[in-house]
């Protein structure tokens, strides 16, 4: 590699460059001051999240970097402004919840920096190994996250599960990564594209391609690989469950996209097949089981199960709407997710501290009506009610499987949505029918901006949906 | 012409409206009052002031761009059909909120009341107004939630939440499925512009969707129209304030099913499937509804009742096809609303007064309410079609409809029969409301004594029940044109010619009705003694009620299935969990291998070696031997698994891969090793856990098998890919120019520390990190010296000693694996000669820095197995950080040393050396890399097994879970 294009390079990952970088400085910054510094190393840390992220909207041009390992796209970029967006929220939510439970250790912010960083390598991933070791950065930094609360059992236990499952599913990526070298003889996605566009298929590229397709369902925690998600939803401290739900899964669901779409090309009714069952299976599964649970959390799980499955439908489809449709759902379902997320921080009562219990939340109307309002409006967004945002989100999805003529997949997803309805509002009848009990302390400032920034969001998202379908349309260009 | 603008401000007045009063301080009734009021009759205005721009099938268009390149833009379209509507709804609403000021008690909180009112006032005129069929879907739903927040208004009323949320479940589900049917309809036509949709008629009846779009179009528009089955949400919406039923009931929500069948009743209608569907739910409903409404005891009941009837009837006008049935349909959805409304007021009047609305216990409140007992007993009339009113004229239209034949089949025979049955049933029902509630003894029991309402509060009903005369007496002049803008513009050119007068002879319609009002009165009589005690409700049907199964289902579907299904499917525990992992990735191989099998080539197994198979089998044999013994015996599962892995090493290395299969048995040796030394730190086994019985030999019957049929597919597949032929891969380049550029033949070696020398280096540190990670980790693992203890197993092994009389404590410990200790001692030298071979022949014959490096570990490893940590310890001073250091020197002065003489880093220097008595010996610059990376490699893998050992000398004291227990003790004691 001549100098200059490695100069090149480096302009190009230069975000990725800066997190690393401050990463590491961070940690030095950490070590050698001790816990006292959590607080500054937490401002830091946003700080280079938002350089990172100012440098990719201003700077960053696009091109493929590193011999082709990896590409700055439209794509890459609009899923890195929202993984970004994800990480920086996550963390400024964390901040009050890990100071009264007492998990405000400087290691935090420097391992959700380091996890965001595999984020936005995942999206940028362009062969099978940088993809490997993205998945790889991030999710260690994920298992160490999860079991950050050592004191408490349920955190380690969650951390650990999410370790040994995860690892099982890393296993099978690569053993199926392995199985797409050994028969194409490549690694890079557009040389594998190429390779299969000129061979027949063979049974062992099907086998990668399914192991691979495994090993990725876990990550966006798809059933059948789903099993992981609300143990670890429940068990980890809730600012971590609130990074969890967000940018974790947009990573995911961008790598996934980007593998089956370029790499996968040649092959799409293969993996159609694949993703239409895994989708239907996530839909439905993650409409029933909510239904039962008690803890707002889990139900949050359940809920993101279903909501990946949404995500799918537009994946499945393969067409430019469908990737347009998906990079729409991510971002209307990350702001969502981020809402409610702040409101279940905000459930936090003066002698137990922070609540979990769906209970909790009765008769939240009368004593908190802007929170009360806010989560109403995310519960009907959640659940697909139009003109929110999560209306729109679910409709493009359909839209491009009907376009693409999978009817039976989108006839399931509307009958799926309108059982999944059902738990959202139970928690708005809750909200708003049930008798107060105790109420909440006030929620500090931070949680109030985002739960309003994201209600708002979803309310007027008919007035703003405009430019950023644009925007989704652009950034799913890059594959067509 | 009228500016399109002002469509803009029929939908968002009522929105903004509802944000200003929202934002109003909760004790301002009367200032909510106004502003709702203010509102509502400024839309009404707008509305009238735009009748002139829909006349003759004129439209008015407004269109906002959101997302062009996606076909949706905010359009809304003003034609006859939604001004009539925009009318009611407008006017109607003015009315109820004026009727509301004097209702709702000073107790309510009024100004969510009228925010929610406004609200819903604005969807539905946005529903009308809708020029985008994906708006109108959206708009749809919008009804259901505001309609939901009405009906749930007194919430802290347990019928209301039940109510509220019935009605939202149906509506907001028949929604979803309405919005799919849009976009099937948009996908179907090309477009979701309504105007482009209603001119794509034969288009859409002649697609092969065609089906399922009506079907969920249908689906939409029944649930919201009360359409039998899914009619029974409407009576338990009554539980909402008497003006939110007036109003829901009669001009809108219920309202919005039968506007969008007519809406989309020229490009759906005229097939089979439309008429047999809709007419048998319209029939049924029609009568259904009117007999359902005989035998309510609840006043609001037996309108709501009446509703689904008269909504019924829409219907089943609707399904007959001909453009005539349609104006019947449009002319009645007027004429139900005005007369409904009214009834719905007078009921809440009456309900105010009396504070009853149990007809058995009204009796005779004519005396009380003269005028209000007179407008309510017209705006009976008008419900049960007596001439001179608004209702006769439409049913004459429906029953001369119902003469004609449509579609020759028993529902087009049956339904003039059943047209007449139900208008008896209409008769009787409006009788009795009439007769129970206004005559007959003077009620004494009232929970309170009525008295006329207020004027205001009557007006509405004055109003209403005006109209319902007027236009029952003079049609033509009062209604005629309105309603014939309205037909224009739903029907075009297929405008039938027809007569609103009231008179058309003496016709067999004629006869219906007369038929009807002597039947129904007949009826009445007959059931009059047995309607006063009766239970409320239907005879025999009183028990099948909907409402009940609708909730058993939910329950059922929500609470029990989740629950069961969460039971049997779900888990939080890890070891179900990775077997359902494990289960999964089975059946994904297996379908994979189903789906593909056409491809898979036909697998000839020729020219075996037997050794080669044996050995295999061998291998396969302690696999399986392995997986059963793993339930059963860790140590003896671990050690079958390092014979299947042997294997392994040895089919390496039949398979002409020597130097990979060195690396390989001595990368198994160490992980073997490592495990077992992880061994002592599981849990023992407990006793209390059962360990036989049937239960126990099928579950581990059941893993042993998931186990073995994993194994065996992965060694299928691995077989498989030995047997294709591989595409060309970055692994030839290597094996072409390993000696010509790196000078050596063992390609492993040659990659390592030349072609990938700087990726190596970069391992290497790596390798070296991780190893200090772990000791420092282990460490922290060290309890204090006052906190820990010998390991359970050497104080069993002293205390066994101190008991013998002829041993003294630590003999056990001694005596320990004699013979085999003293072989492992001895193989130390042996060992290191070994390795020191390996290294020095690796650049050309399996071995290499790696190799030996690892070779080296084990010769260490074993001396701690045999002796003990102790015994080692007080003999040998191993360094392992200072190994690690100079490894990780020797490799980078070694890549330093070719900068020196101006090649770029780590470049290879290769010659023979000539040494005596050996010969020639290949001499690279990156043997001093190897030695590098054999020093690291022996340094890591020595760190972490020390950390490792000196585990064996210290346990934690106490028990891990009685310290929580203590931990938790003292946090409360705290707190």
């Amino acid at each position: 590699m001549t100098a200059e294009l490695l100069l090149q390079s480096i302009q190009l990952s230069m975000p990725e460059i800066i997190l690393a970088v401050g990463a590491m400085a961070l940690l030095m910054v950490g070590v050698f001051s001790g816990e006292r510094s959590t607080s500054m190393v937490t401002g830091l840390a946003v700080g280079v999240l938002i350089i990172a992220g100012l440098w990719l909207l201003l700077v960053t041009g696009t091109g493929s970097a590193f011999g082709g390992a990896f590409l700055a796209d439209p794509f890459a970029k609009f899923m890195k402004v929202l993984i970004l967006i994800g990480s920086i929220t996550a963390m400024v939510m964390s901040v009050g919840q890990a100071r009264e439970e007492r998990i405000n250790r400087f290691e935090f912010p420097v391992l959700i920096v380091l996890a965001t960083l595999g984020m936005m390598l995942m999206v940028s991933a362009n062969s099978m190994i940088a993809l490997y070791l993205a998945l790889e950065l991030q999710s260690l930094a994920l298992y160490v996250v999860a079991a950050i609360n050592r004191d408490s059992v349920r955190s380690t236990e969650a951390g650990l599960k999410y370790f040994v499952l995860g690892a099982l599913s890393s296993g099978m990526l690569l053993y199926g990564a392995s199985l797409i070298y050994g028969f194409t003889g490549h690694t890079g996605f557009q040389e594998i594209a190429a390779v299969l566009a000129a061979d027949e298929r063979s049974l062992g590229l099907v086998f990668g391609l399914v192991f691979v397709l495994a090993g990725l369902a876990f990550k966006i925690s798809a059933v059948p690989f789903h099993m992981w998600t609300p143990d670890v939803y429940e068990g980890a401290p809730t600012a971590v469950t609130a990074f969890f739900a967000a940018a974790p899964k947009v990573a995911a669901m961008a790598m996934l996209t980007r593998i089956v779409i370029e790499a996968f090309e040649p092959i799409t009714p293969d993996w159609q097949q694949i993703i239409v069952f895994v989708s239907i299976a996530s839909m439905i599964l993650g409409a029933f089981a909510a239904i039962g649970q008690r803890n707002i959390k889990r139900l949050m799980a359940y809920s993101s199960i279903g909501h990946m499955g949404y995500a799918l439908v537009g994946l499945a489809a393969g067409t430019q709407a469908g990737v347009s449709g998906v990079a729409l759902y991510m971002l209307i379902y990350m702001v969502m997710t981020l809402g409610t997320f702040a409101c279940i921080l905000a459930m936090r009562k003066k002698e137990e501290g922070n609540v979990e219990e769906i209970d909790d939340l009765a008769g939240l109307a009368s004593t908190h009506p802007f929170m009360a309002m806010m989560l109403t409006i995310l519960m009907f967004s959640l659940a697909g009610i139009p003109p929110l945002a999560g209306f729109f989100a679910k409709y493009f999805v359909f839209v491009a499987a009907i376009e693409a003529e999978l009817y039976a997949l989108a006839v399931i997803g509307v009958l799926a949505s309108c059982v999944g309805a059902y738990y959202y509002l139970r928690i708005i009848k809750i909200m708003w029918f049930d008798e107060a009990t105790e109420s909440f302390v006030p929620a500090s400032g931070e949680l109030k901006l985002v739960y309003g920034i994201a209600g708002i969001f979803t309310l007027g998202y008919l007035f703003i949906g405009g430019p950023i379908g644009a925007a989704a349309q652009a950034a799913a260009a890059s594959f067509f | 012409m009228w500016s399109s603008e002002w469509l803009i401000l029929l939908v968002g007045l009522p929105f903004l409206g509802s944000l200003l009063t929202a934002l109003l301080p909760s004790h301002s009734r009367s200032a909510a009052n106004w502003l709702a009021g203010a509102m509502a009759l400024a839309c009404f205005g707008i509305a009238i002031s735009a009748y002139s721009s829909v006349t003759d099938g004129m439209v008015v268009r407004h269109q906002v761009e959101w997302v062009p390149h996606l076909g949706l833009s905010l359009t809304l379209r003003l034609d006859g059909f939604a001004w009539m509507f925009s009318m009611l709804i407008t006017g109607i609403g003015a009315l109820v909120i004026l009727y509301a000021r004097y209702y709702m008690s000073p107790k309510d909180p009024v100004v969510r009341f009228y925010a929610l009112l406004l609200a819903f006032m604005g969807a539905m005129q946005g529903l009308v107004v809708s020029g985008n069929i994906i708006l109108l879907a959206v708009f749809w739903e919008l009804t259901s939630i505001f309609s939901f927040l009405l009906i749930g208004y007194w919430h802290h009323n347990q019928a209301a939440r039940d109510g509220a949320r019935m009605a939202l479940t149906i509506t907001g589900a028949g929604g979803l499925c309405l919005l799919a049917g849009m976009v099937l309809l948009g996908q179907i036509v090309g477009s979701y512009d309504l105007d482009v949709v209603l001119q794509s008629g034969d288009l859409i009846r002649a697609s092969d969707l065609y089906l399922p779009t009506l079907l969920l179009i249908l689906a939409g528009a029944l649930t919201k129209s009360a359409q039998f089955p899914f009619h029974f949400w409407l009576p338990n919406a009554m539980a909402a304030p008497t003006p939110v039923s007036a109003y829901l009931h009669s001009a809108t929500m219920v309202k919005a099913g039968v506007f969008l069948l007519t809406r989309f009743w020229p490009v759906l209608s005229g097939t089979d499937a439309w008429f047999f569907i809709v007419g048998f739910a319209g029939l049924s409903t029609l009568l259904i509804g009117a007999y359902f409404a005989i035998f309510q005891h609840d006043l609001k009941g037996l309108l709501a009742y009446s509703t689904i009837s008269h909504l019924g009837l829409v219907t089943t006008l609707l399904s007959l096809g001909s453009p005539l049935a349609a104006v019947a349909a449009i002319f009645h959805m007027v004429n139900h609303a005005t007369f409904k409304a009214s009834l719905f007021m007078a009921a809440g009047i009456i309900d105010h007064e009396a504070g009853t609305r149990d007809m058995r216990r009204l009796s005779g409140l004519f005396s009380f309410l003269p005028i209000t007992a007179t407008l309510a007993m017209v705006a009976s009339a008008a419900m049960a079609g007596v001439p001179l009113l608004n209702g006769f004229l439409s049913k004459e239209m429906f029953f001369a409809e119902t003469l004609e034949q449509h579609r020759a089949s028993v529902l087009d025979t049956v339904t003039p029969y059943v047209a007449t049955i139900a208008a008896a049933f209409a008769v009787t029902y409006s009788i009795r409301l009439i007769h129970t509630v206004f005559f007959g003894p003077r009620a004494s029991d009232l929970p309170k004594v009525p008295h006329e309402p207020p004027r205001w509060m009557r007006l509405p009903i004055e109003l209403l029940v005006l109209a319902c005369l007027v236009v029952g007496t003079i049609p033509g002049l009062s209604i005629g044109s309105y309603l014939d803008t309205a037909v224009v513009s739903v029907l075009g050119d297929a405008t039938p010619v027809y007569s609103l007068s009231i008179w058309h002879g003496f016709n067999l319609p004629l006869a219906m009705s007369i038929v009807a009002l002597l039947g129904g009165i007949v009826l009445y009589m007959a059931l009059k003694s047995y309607l006063d005690w009766c239970e409320e409700g239907p005879p025999i049907f009183r028990r099948l009620k909907g409402q009940r199964i609708f909730e058993r289902i939910l329950v059922a579907v929500s609470w029990r299935w989740a629950r069961v299904a969460e039971r049997f499917l779900g888990t939080r525990r890890l070891q179900p969990q990775l077997r359902l992992i494990v289960v999964a990735a089975i059946l994904a191989g297996v379908w994979a291998m189903w789906g593909a099998r056409h491809l898979a080539p036909q697998l000839t197994i020729s020219g075996v070696d037997p050794v080669l198979a044996m050995m295999w089998l061998v291998g396969g044999g302690c696999a399986v031997a392995a997986a059963y013994q793993a339930k059963f015996h860790r140590l003896a599962a671990l050690i079958f698994l390092g014979v299947a892995g042997l294997v392994t090493c040895i089919t390496f290395v039949w398979l002409s891969a020597p130097d990979l299969g060195v690396t390989q048995l001595l990368v198994e040796i160490v992980t073997t090793v490592l495990i077992l030394l992880g061994l002592r730190w599981l849990p023992k086994r407990d006793d209390q856990i059962e360990r036989h019985g049937f239960w126990v030999r099928l579950r581990r019957g059941r893993d042993f098998f998931i186990a073995v049929i994993a194994g065996a597919g992965m060694a299928l597949l691995a077989y498989y890919m030995m047997m294709t032929p591989l595409p060309p891969s970055v692994g030839d380049y290597y094996l072409q120019h390993a000696y010509s550029e790196g000078g050596g033949t063992n390609v492993v070696n040659v990659i390592l520390v030349d072609f990938r020398g700087f990726d190596t280096l970069g391992e290497i540190v790596v390798l070296a990190v991780v190893a200090l990670t772990v000791f420092a980790l282990l460490r922290r693992f060290r309890p204090a010296e006052d906190n820990s203890e010998l390991p359970y197993q050497q104080r069993e092994q002293n205390e066994y000693d101190s008991i013998q009389r002829d041993r003294e404590v630590g003999e056990t410990l001694k005596d320990y694996l004699l013979v085999p200790s003293v072989i492992m001692r001895w193989m130390f030298a042996a060992i290191t000669l070994l390795a020191a071979y390996l290294f020095l022949r690796g650049h050309d014959l399996p071995g290499g820095g790696f190799a030996a490096g690892v070779a080296m570990a084990i010769g260490f490893l074993l001396q701690y197995l045999a002796g003990g940590t102790r015994w080692v310890e007080e003999r040998l001073r191993i360094r392992p950080v200072q190994w690690i250091g100079f490894g990780l020197l020797a490799a980078t002065a070694t890549g330093l040393g070719s900068l020196t003489v101006g090649y770029p880093f780590l470049t290879s220097y290769f010659q023979y050396t000539e040494v005596p008595f050996i010969g020639g010996v290949p001499t690279a610059s990156a043997l001093f890399f190897d030695l590098g990376v054999f020093s690291l490699v022996v340094g890591a893998t020595v760190l972490m097994l020390v950390a490792i050992a000196h585990q064996s000398l210290r346990a934690p004291k106490a028990r891990p879970d009685r310290a929580v227990a203590e931990r938790a003790a003292v946090e409360q004691g705290e707190s």
